[in-house]
């Protein structure tokens, strides 16, 4: 029966090119946007990653840096300092603010940095230097880029005009980019000397961080330490819940598409084939063998629009960056799992239709000229 | 004569109920032995699709039994009849009815798969059957590809793969040329004679008459007079044994398609035991 089905299914390739395109269409709906979404997150948290820090200290009940604001006080770093596991603290002033250049405006997570940083740098220099002194800022290349801006050019943080001193890469995204200044500016454009927002924590190489981050909280007051790890992903948690409506009404819409092309083709193969089954039924095919055909047809189709939707995904993910450097697309296990279970779902559903025909359908039929 | 292979015992169909009742078939009994060609004539609209589609258990009668190697399939519940139609018939059709996509090899391999043979074996042995029909060089040729004689071939091939008691053939000679149709006639009396197997038509194709070895001829659901069959000595004709010349011999009757054959063959027989 599987020859029977994979003869069928590539004798017309007119219909299985519909087939197998249609879904992988589909299927790269899905498959792109978890890419676009995944790539976005792995962008967003880049810095985190990136920061050099085992271990990072929010605000108490601060989780993450998106849409979230932190404060403590300075002499919090003293006594994380002196914690026994913890080898180094740097401490960074955050604020969400905009990257202004003439008439452009882009959304920036605004670091300020001291002098002496050993910690929460930008994860990669291409131009310039890598702590800004006072006056000084460091943004992301794709920024520059886009605004036209080089090293030594104005750019205008929190009010203030700064001079480009060095570009990062890897520190923008579709949603934002991180700008780099000096401590001593922050303090100056948002006043408050008396407090940090994060401490970015580096522990001896014989500690725990998860241990560590544990006395953190319990010795230092009322603060939030997290392994990097866990406040990476509660950041990439805040933005997937941001993007959860969409991304989910995206994939139905994906997943609906699929099934209704995947749907069509299997009937519309199988009603071709509607006298042949007669035949074999006839003959004395049992209905689970016929069964098994129109699944195998299905099934088939669905792979092969599954193998077409991952390397058009993989194409997009090598010629997208090119035209837009902030997008990037990744394609992860899960969503690969993800979109296997909706092709699997999309090839059972489809053959139910056709398979009700074949219930239905009488051999002595073919007997009458009929079944055609 | 031989046990029958297959007994058919007053079967009725009936269709409808009250005023709309219709009776296609009408308490017809039939029994075909081993290595009989029965040939079912009748015009239009007689039952002879509707009594085939019962012999070849595809279709429950209304009343009546059928019993295939003294299997009462008639009793059996409907999903045994799958298996019954496919180890016990062979079914030829008037349009051949080969699957499209598959070669030669693969329509008449795929039948014996159903029944459980593993793919190289029923390979293996559909090969061998195409090549006794005069197909070896065609085993992977698509069906668009053989002409009607060929297609016809397979379809018999087909047929035979599951080693079946009784072929039931529906008009197997309508779409093809005489010639052709003498031959697929041909075979099906080899897989009579030689092979022992029960083969049962339905035609409208007089030419058929001179394969059988019994005709029926249906009419309104019923067998109206039973023909049997003989061959002319002298010029091989097949002749309705009813009505015809005949003259007798030591241990038999002859029977002659004319009284010019009838005379011929006496004339010799005299001449042969004349004194010279």
């Amino acid at each position: 029966m599987l020859r029977l089905a994979l003869r069928n299914l590539f004798q017309s390739r007119v219909r299985l090119g519909a087939s197998a395109g249609g879904v992988a269409l589909a299927l790269l709906l899905i498959l792109a946007l978890d890419a676009v979404v995944a790539g976005m997150e792995r962008q967003l948290t880049a810095y985190i990653d990136g920061s050099g820090a085992d271990i990072i200290v929010a605000q108490g009940g601060v989780r993450n840096m998106h849409m979230a604001a932190s404060t403590m006080n300075r002499s919090v770093r003293s006594r994380v300092r002196a914690l026994p596991g913890v080898a180094a603290v740097t401490p960074i002033q955050y604020a969400t603010n905009m990257v202004t250049v003439g008439e452009h405006r882009h959304l920036a997570y605004i670091i300020g940095l001291p002098r002496d940083a050993a910690m929460g740098l930008p994860p990669r220099i291409v131009a310039g230097v890598a702590v800004p002194r006072r006056g000084e800022a460091v943004i992301d290349r794709s920024v520059a880029e886009t605004a036209g801006l080089r090293l030594g050019d104005e750019v205008k943080i929190l009010g203030m005009e700064l001079t480009v001193a060095g570009l990062a890469e890897g520190t923008a995204s579709l949603v934002n980019s991180v700008a780099f200044i000096a401590k001593d500016d922050f303090l100056r454009a948002r006043g408050d000397g008396s407090t940090v927002s994060f401490l970015m924590v580096r522990v001896t190489p014989d500690a725990n961080p998860v241990a560590v981050a544990a006395s953190i909280e319990a010795l230092a007051g009322d603060v939030t330490a997290q392994p990097r790890a866990s406040f990476s992903a509660e950041e990439r948690k805040v933005v997937k819940d941001m993007s959860a409506d969409v991304l989910t009404i995206m994939n139905l819409v994906g997943l609906l598409i699929g099934l209704a092309v995947m749907a069509l083709t299997i009937y519309t193969a199988t009603l071709a084939r509607r006298k042949e089954y007669g035949v074999l039924k006839a003959l004395g095919a049992r209905s689970g063998q016929l069964y098994r055909a129109v699944l195998w047809q299905a099934a088939v189709s669905v792979m092969l629009g599954l193998g077409l939707a991952v390397g058009a995904t993989l194409l997009l993910a090598i010629a997208l960056p090119r035209l837009e450097p902030n997008l990037t697309l990744e394609l992860t296990g899960g969503s690969l799992l993800k979109v296997s279970g909706a092709a699997l779902l999309i090839a059972g559903v489809a053959a139910l239709l056709p398979i009700r025909q074949i219930v239905a359908l009488d051999p002595a039929q073919v007997f009458r000229g009929g079944g055609r | 004569m031989s046990e029958p292979l297959f007994v058919a015992e007053a079967l009725t169909k009936r269709y409808g109920s009250g005023a709309a009742e219709v009776v296609a078939v009408r308490d017809v009994s039939l029994s075909v032995a081993p290595g009989e060609i029965v040939l079912i004539m009748g015009p239009s609209g007689s039952g002879k699709t509707t009594l085939l589609l019962m012999l070849g258990a595809l279709l429950r009668p209304t009343a009546g039994k059928l019993w295939v190697r003294s299997t009462l399939v008639s009793g059996l519940p409907e999903r045994k009849l799958p298996d019954v139609r496919l180890r016990q018939f062979g079914f030829v059709f008037q349009d051949f009815n080969l699957l499209s996509a598959l070669s030669a090899l693969e329509n008449v391999a795929v039948v014996a798969e159903l029944a459980g043979i593993g793919g190289g074996q029923a390979r293996k042995r559909a090969a061998h059957l195409l090549g006794e029909l005069g197909l070896g060089a065609r085993l992977h040729f698509l069906p668009e590809k053989l002409s009607g004689g060929e297609k016809q071939r397979v379809a018999l091939a087909r047929a035979l793969i599951n080693d079946p008691a009784v072929v039931l053939a529906d008009e197997p000679t309508a779409n093809l040329d005489s010639k052709i149709g003498r031959e697929i006639m041909r075979l099906l009396q080899r897989v009579a004679r030689e092979q022992g197997r029960g083969v049962v038509i339905v035609s409208h194709d007089q030419r058929l008459k001179e394969t059988a070895d019994r005709v029926l001829w249906l009419e309104d659901g019923q067998f109206k007079a039973m023909v049997t069959m003989a061959v002319d000595p002298v010029c091989g004709m097949a002749v309705e044994r009813e009505g015809a010349p005949t003259a007798e011999g030591k241990d038999q009757t002859y029977f002659f398609c004319s009284r010019g054959c009838r005379d011929e063959f006496l004339a010799e027989r005299l001449e042969a035991v004349a004194p010279r």
